[in-house]
């Protein structure tokens, strides 16, 4: 069995493409549900979070060395599989032009703002069969040894923002607010089921799974939660409740305010880079999936031919999905969020549910 | 842009035409993915400020 890749990897790969959403998206998008109280919802949403890991790794323990593909033959028969993978494939296929999108989006916010977003699409080609040209595990292994030094980074942000904090930001919280940071936490669900990734690329993990990687998998969730609610407490707690509500980058602005003892200043550049990191690697792990799921749904032995028809459809679908910030705020909010909270949980759970009632069956053909 | 992305698929149709013949699923699926990336940016360029998916579905939801 080749084992190309570790359960670790792949953790620490799903904490790091969350850090953009993170920072980017979520503080504003709690903030507009749940105003002050925003900061209560990651521990809602790490109830369910705890529940679609749980079945990613009961799925992984079932199916020692399946791919979601296999899995699903095994439970769902050939004709839905293929359905479903084709649902898979669409989905990934407009996370991924959303993400180009939102990149470009941000680096024309913060550093070029004249820019073209053609330019920021052509460079991010280029990167992105660079990256992938090297192979799965480079993109995997940049994410493991970069994480470290963004946690170090952030960690860092949050002790120099202590000061700032207004504590009439932040509180009173009162139980009347509790149903809207229950509905807020949808936001963060549909960021943090990214985790399935793992049962995408499961058959490189080989047969063997240790405790001490299922380990990794809880702790990458740890701190998925952890990052959500330090970065939600500072926004808000520096910029307020209405005006994080009402910004298109309320974690960059609040950062701007940022200063280490009055020395070391203009720390929003930092963020725009790991934001920018952490998009790429996003960008290079949803083109993977996309040929991933082209290879299940067609049975494809070889993909080489894939990549240049598929840079075109995804170049200019990403002028067709949104052409402004304003449009994919709304795309993501109306749309892409539902859509992703039925690929990552609905469809799952559901495999997970067919895993316990055909339990006995699978068991027999080992 | 076009004329590029056209030049790289009839490069990846030349240096991959064995295994492009070699089965009728691998032709029909680079041709298919072709004339859909194509046709997406012959649109582009004919209409380069027709209304994003976004944009309609603002304006229908709200």
């Amino acid at each position: 069995m080749n084992k190309e890749l570790s359960l670790r990897q792949i953790a620490y790969m799903f904490v790091f493409i969350s850090i953009s959403p993170i920072i980017r998206q979520l503080p504003r998008a709690l903030a507009s549900e749940a105003g002050r109280s925003a900061y209560i919802s990651p521990f809602w949403s790490a109830i369910a979070m705890i529940l679609i890991t749980a079945i990613v790794l009961g799925l992984l323990k079932a199916f020692p060395g399946f791919n979601l593909y296999e899995i699903m033959l095994q439970l769902a028969g050939t004709f839905f599989t293929k359905i479903i993978i084709l649902g898979y494939l669409l989905w990934i296929m407009l996370s991924l032009v959303a993400k180009i999108n939102i990149y470009s989006h941000t680096l024309q916010f913060t550093l070029m703002p004249q820019t073209r977003s053609n330019f920021f699409l052509i460079t991010l080609i280029v990167l992105v069969s660079y990256a992938l040209l090297r192979g799965i595990k480079t993109v995997f292994r940049f994410s493991e040894f970069t994480l470290g030094t963004i946690l170090v980074l952030f960690i860092i942000l949050f002790l120099c923002a202590l000061p700032k904090v207004r504590p009439d930001y932040l509180l009173p919280v009162s139980t009347i607010h509790l149903m809207d940071t229950v509905r807020a936490s949808k936001s963060i669900l549909a960021v943090g089921g990214n985790i399935i990734i793992v049962l995408f690329l499961a058959d490189k993990l080989g047969i063997s799974i240790t405790t001490k990687q299922k380990r990794r998998v809880w702790i990458g969730v740890l701190i998925f939660i952890l990052l959500n609610f330090f970065i939600t407490l500072f926004t808000i707690g520096i910029t307020g409740a209405s005006l994080t509500a009402n910004l298109p980058f309320p974690f960059y602005i609040t950062v701007k305010s940022i200063s280490f003892f009055n020395i070391l200043e203009r720390f929003e550049v930092i963020v725009t880079l790991i934001c920018t990191l952490s998009d790429f690697i996003a960008i290079c792990i949803f083109t993977i999936l996309t040929i991933r799921c082209l290879e299940w749904l067609f049975q494809l032995k070889e993909k080489s031919f894939l990549y240049a028809p598929l840079i075109t459809i995804i170049y200019y679908l990403t002028f067709y999905v949104s052409k402004t910030q304003f449009e994919f705020e709304f795309l993501y909010q109306n749309v892409i969020l539902y859509i992703n909270l039925i690929f990552q949980y609905a469809i799952p759970i559901l495999l997970g549910l067919l895993c316990l009632i055909k339990g006995k069956k699978i068991k027999k053909q080992y | 842009m076009i004329y590029l992305f056209a030049i790289s698929i009839i490069y990846t149709l030349i240096k991959n035409k064995d295994q492009l013949l070699s089965a009728k699923r691998n032709l029909f699926l680079f041709l298919f993915l072709s004339v859909i990336g194509l046709a997406l940016g012959i649109v582009t360029i004919l209409n380069p400020y027709f209304p994003s998916i976004a944009m309609l579905l603002e304006k229908y939801m709200k």
